[in-house]
């Protein structure tokens, strides 16, 4: 059997057959699996491959300036020096070294005044929603000093850098700080609101706008964040960059405020509720504290505002760098009425006697009075079917009778009887006008109650109350109990449960000046996206409402208000002025306020033959409308008219100690 | 028992053969017939096939090694381990020279000798004058380089354990399979102390296959299976391993919900050969290759580096190779002259097959991460010389299968 050579014997051929097959047999599992991996995955592991070694890396972009409507500018972006510490590097530093870092970099930030400490240092610097690959911003403006000192002692400061960013800059300091509103860093809430925002997306410590137009238009002041597409290796450190898209600013907003009347409504705002602190009290009023006010400026032939003053304001330099809690603290401190708020959307007060315009139109409108009917104003009026009541009986502000009297003579001299008589009348008779609203729905065509919808952030409704809505509100604190002739009276005065904001009244008066066209109130002309090329998008006015005016009411009504800045409740005020050349129609109104001086409040608009701007001023805790609201309005028609010059903006905004210049206004009832 | 009779009607003398037999093209053309009487020069019976397979291997594995560890810098390629790889290469050559040279049947006579040195040395590794790396203590530091003796007990005791068992008559009676499981299995615990899984479990391939062609009784191979695999469980159950080795051994078996290091080197291996496609991104082009984001890619992670550059087409290629040189060591067991060097051949066989299934399989997810090289290819001294050693047993009992 054997012929070995060599000694060894014979061997079963299949079992080396055997280990052919085995060897066989684990080659073809590898091809299976190799193809299982390689041609019916790949599509898959190469998403995953190209995930592994792609990080995106987002680089800030400026935000649009926001400018008046001459094209001046209100909101600007400067250059400041920003700390930061670059993860990346920072993350490769030995532990100790980079304690000791950030313990240096405390001091020296707490010594140029920064409030950090090491520990918010390091809890900025380890957050992980920042980019690893892009540098963690710790401190923002620093002085150009400490930027110098750092870059020299760049070895004692390993992996700290400083960059340049943009900062909100504001030429004319706080002026129309209401109206363009403030950014700051984006929150937590609007990181998650913003989630979904796939054209400008939101990084950490982005700034966004957080009210006013900053807000309303940062769709569009927002500019588009640069991408940066770098490759990392397995560590995650970066290689190289792939691609690169630079950023692109965001679009500039042209308001249609005009600074120069902005500063000037501001001023006369703020030496109106001054004034007002001077005065005594009326009798056993509460004093004039005169806290808050607001006064806009409109264009009524387009609904476009010229000025939206607010006081008391705010400076918003600080909430741009980074207001500290102290600042922030006092900004909300209701002590403080609240700076933030733009009064001119945001406060919502009775219009008193400026509701009349709405009253009158009811009654006129719907047939309830005629203009020459002849009313007898004995000084007051008595609710009808009312009894037993000392409520039953009003008299007029300040008791004072005009006897026989026509609607334009109610308004010129601001009778109450002649506006109870016509509420109580739409409330007595309501079957005959269409229901017990029916005085509502005609003042609702004004706009009241609702809100203009002018792209501001916050903007209040007001309240036109009725007997549903009092019904209900009553109900919410527990009683039953309804309507009556008493609240149609209180409302016909613009009194009671009747708010409105200064915005609204002065738009109210801006329709009617213009014949009946309602405008939704424009604060933004036009949007100018960036680059040389791109078109300006223009933002068209438009019309909310139409409201049928014809020359039989508007003509004795127009009688009426013209009246009041020449022989009325604002003659006094008005003493002096171009009534021939340049005649204004206004109201004053006085509205009551439980435990507090009264709210003066004055709408007007001229000149009224060819209207080009409404006004309406508003002043809490103030006294007479006549007397406080009417010369911040007249001073404001003085400029616009002509007579006085219109001072330029001062640049950083207005002196701190206003310097009166208004006329007196005297002491008329309203 | 009974089934073991049966073959005995089986056996049939597959050992040496006349040359006049011979079964592959290049022997019939050196064929002169039996009356020739001076045979030819023996480098005529080099394996050429075999040959030129291993350097196609070894020209591809040095590409992956450059384009895995050539750094970041696309204009400054760091050239330091390519330069060591051609080194060892170098001298896997020349180890395989002086392999073929010396006629194999007189290692038979002094295979102890190298089997007692590699003893020493693996027992000496686990001391103080060794040097340990992730857990694992297998290297002499030698300079700049290092001696894994592992890697080199591999060929000598397949050497040792053909001498062994090429002197008994088959079947093996039960002497023989524990007198060569010893052999086997002593360098084994030794590895297994360092503690390296992979090595080891190259020696239970090496055991099972040498045993099953030397004629061990289907008995002995079935028990020694059936106590290898409860060793195996209850070595998994015990605390003989750290939790990083068993998590190493069991990833693949459960690849979505594991998380960690060895999922990640997992996860990152097949996104690098899956990602490769058909064709590959190109050479020097894959991105997981170029970022590092494949641990020891260069070494034990090389046939990732394949896939991705040179995809499905590439892989298929070096394993086609890798076929193609088992084939010929299968055909030179056959054609061996003597038991000895049918048994080298068979010992080499499994050797190169477990580790190539092994390592492949484990870039793959079909195999536990164990840390062995893919011959010819991974970067690495004493794996590469050792390999190419290996190569030239099987080469020294080709050339001398007539004489």
């Amino acid at each position: 059997m054997s012929a070995s050579l060599s000694g060894s014997s014979s061997v079963p051929r299949w079992r080396l057959s055997v280990l052919g097959v085995v060897a066989v047999a684990l080659f073809v599992a590898m091809f299976a699996r190799l193809y299982d991996l390689q041609i019916v995955g790949a599509s898959e592991f190469k998403v995953q491959a190209e995930a592994n070694r792609v990080r995106l890396v987002q680089v800030p972009a400026p935000r649009g300036r926001i400018l008046d409507r001459y094209g001046r500018v209100l909101v600007d972006n400067r250059i400041a020096v920003v700390v930061a510490v670059e993860r990346n590097s920072f993350d490769n530093l030995p532990a100790a070294k980079r304690d000791e870092v950030l313990m240096r970099l405390a001091g020296e930030l707490n010594n140029i005044g920064e409030p950090v400490t090491i520990d918010s240092l390091r809890a900025r610097v380890y957050d992980q929603r920042f980019s690893r690959y892009a540098p963690v911003p710790v401190a923002q403006d620093v002085p150009e000093a400490f930027k110098i000192y750092l870059e020299e002692h760049a070895d004692l400061f390993p992996s700290v850098s400083v960059q340049r960013t943009t900062l909100r800059s504001y030429p004319y300091g706080p002026l129309a700080a209401n109206v363009v509103g403030y950014t700051g860093k984006i929150n937590e809430a609007e990181l998650t609101a913003f989630k979904a925002e796939t054209a400008k997306p939101y990084a950490l410590n982005d700034d966004i706008g957080k009210s006013g137009i900053e807000k309303s238009y940062e769709a569009h002041l927002r500019g588009t964040p640069g991408q940066r597409e770098l490759e990392v290796d397995a560590e995650g450190d970066p290689v190289r960059v792939i691609r690169e898209t630079p950023p692109v600013p965001g679009s500039d907003i042209v308001l249609s405020l005009d600074i120069d009347v902005q500063a000037l409504a501001q001023q006369r705002l703020e030496q109106g509720l001054e004034a007002a602190r001077q005065r005594a009290p009326r009798g056993d009023n509460s004093p004039n504290n005169a806290t808050t006010g607001a006064v806009v400026v409109e264009d009524p032939n387009n609904g476009q505002l010229l000025a939206l003053a607010s006081y008391p304001t705010y400076d918003p330099v600080p909430l741009a760098d980074g207001i500290d809690n102290e600042e922030w603290a006092y900004l909300n401190d209701p002590a403080n009425h609240y700076p933030l708020n733009n009064w001119a959307i945001q406060g919502q007060w009775s219009p008193g006697s400026t509701m009349k315009l709405f009253t009158a139109y009811a009654a006129l409108k719907s047939g309830l009075r005629a203009a020459d009917t002849v009313f007898y104003d004995r000084g007051g009026y008595s609710i009808p079917g009312c009894s037993g009541d000392p409520h039953c009986f009003r008299s007029n502000a300040g008791g004072a009778a005009y006897g026989r009297i026509t609607l334009p003579e109610a308004l010129t001299v601001s009778s109450d009887a002649y506006f109870y008589e016509v509420g109580a009348q739409f409330w007595l008779q309501r079957e005959r006008f269409g229901g017990e609203d029916a005085m509502q729905q005609y003042m609702g065509e004004w706009g009241l109650g609702a809100d203009t919808g002018v792209p501001l952030t916050e903007e209040r409704p007001g309240r036109l109350p009725t007997p549903q809505w009092y019904r209900n509100y009553r109900e919410q604190q527990g009683k039953h109990e309804d309507w009556t002739a008493g609240h149609s009276v209180n409302l016909a005065i613009g009194q009671g449960d009747m708010v409105l904001t200064p915005l609204q009244l002065a738009n109210g008066y801006a329709t009617f000046a213009n014949g009946g066209t309602r405008y939704q109130p424009q604060v933004v002309l036009r949007i100018e996206p960036p680059g040389r090329d791109a078109a300006p998008i223009p933002v068209d006015p438009v019309v909310v409402q139409q409201i049928d005016l014809p020359a039989e009411i508007r003509d004795p009504m127009l009688e009426g208000f013209v009246g009041v800045t020449q022989r009325g409740t604002a003659a006094r005020a008005f003493s002096g002025f171009d009534h021939e050349n340049w005649p204004v129609a206004g109201k004053t109104g006085t509205a009551q306020v439980d435990g507090k001086a009264d709210t003066a409040v004055f709408a007007a608009f001229g000149p009224a033959t060819a209207p080009q701007y409404a006004i309406s001023v508003f002043m809490e805790e103030s006294g007479f409308g006549g007397t406080n609201a009417a010369p911040v309005a007249r001073a404001l028609f003085d400029s616009l008219s002509g007579a006085a010059p219109l001072p330029e903006a001062p640049l950083g905004g207005l002196p701190t100690e206003p310097e009166s210049g208004l006329t007196d206004g005297g002491s008329t009832y309203d | 028992m009974t089934s073991v009779d049966l073959g005995t009607a089986k056996w049939r003398e597959i050992g040496p053969r006349r040359w006049s037999e011979g079964g592959g093209r290049t022997e019939r053309r050196n064929e002169s017939g039996p009356f020739r009487r001076k045979p030819p020069p023996l480098w005529r019976h080099v394996d050429l096939l075999l040959v030129l397979a291993t350097i196609a291997i070894s020209v591809l594995g040095a590409l992956m090694i450059l384009s895995s560890t050539r750094g970041t810098d696309p204009n400054a390629y760091d050239l330091t381990f390519l330069r060591r790889q051609a080194v060892f290469t170098g001298m896997g050559l020349a180890t395989t020279v002086l392999v073929a040279t010396v006629d194999y049947r007189r290692l038979r006579d002094w295979a102890w000798m190298p089997y007692v040195v590699v003893l020493l040395l693996l027992g000496l590794v686990l001391t103080a004058v060794g040097t340990e790396r992730r857990g694992t203590q297998a290297w002499f530091q030698l300079g700049a380089f290092q001696l894994q003796p592992a890697e080199v007990a591999k060929v000598v005791v397949i050497i040792a354990v053909a001498a062994l068992l090429a002197h008994p008559d088959p079947p093996l009676g039960a002497r023989w399979v524990g007198l060569g499981l010893l052999t086997l299995g002593l360098p084994m615990m030794l590895i297994l102390i360092q503690p390296d899984m992979g090595t080891a479990l190259v020696f239970v391939a090496i055991a099972m296959g040498m045993l099953l062609v030397a004629g061990a009784k289907l008995r002995h191979l079935v028990v020694i299976t059936a106590v290898g695999v409860i060793g195996v469980i209850g070595i998994m159950n015990s605390d003989v391993l750290e939790d990083y080795q068993r998590d190493r051994l069991t990833t693949f078996l459960d690849q979505d919900t594991h998380l960690g290091q060895e999922t990640y080197n997992l996860n990152q291996s097949k996104i690098a050969l899956g990602s490769g496609g058909m064709s590959g991104k190109g050479l020097f082009e894959g991105t997981q290759t170029r970022l590092g984001n494949v641990p020891e890619q260069h070494t034990d992670f090389i046939f990732t580096a394949l896939g991705e550059e040179l995809g499905f087409v590439g892989c298929a290629t070096v394993l086609g190779l890798f076929l193609v040189i088992c084939w010929r060591v299968w055909r030179t067991a056959q054609m061996a002259r003597d038991r000895f060097g049918m048994l080298l051949c068979v010992g080499v066989l499994s050797m190169l097959v477990f580790q190539v299934f092994q390592n492949a399989g484990m870039t793959m997810g079909i195999m536990p991460i164990t840390g062995i090289p893919l011959p010819f290819m991974s970067y690495g001294g004493s794996s590469t010389i050792a390999s190419w050693a290996a190569l030239g047993l099987v080469l020294n009992v080709h050339m001398r299968r007539f004489r």
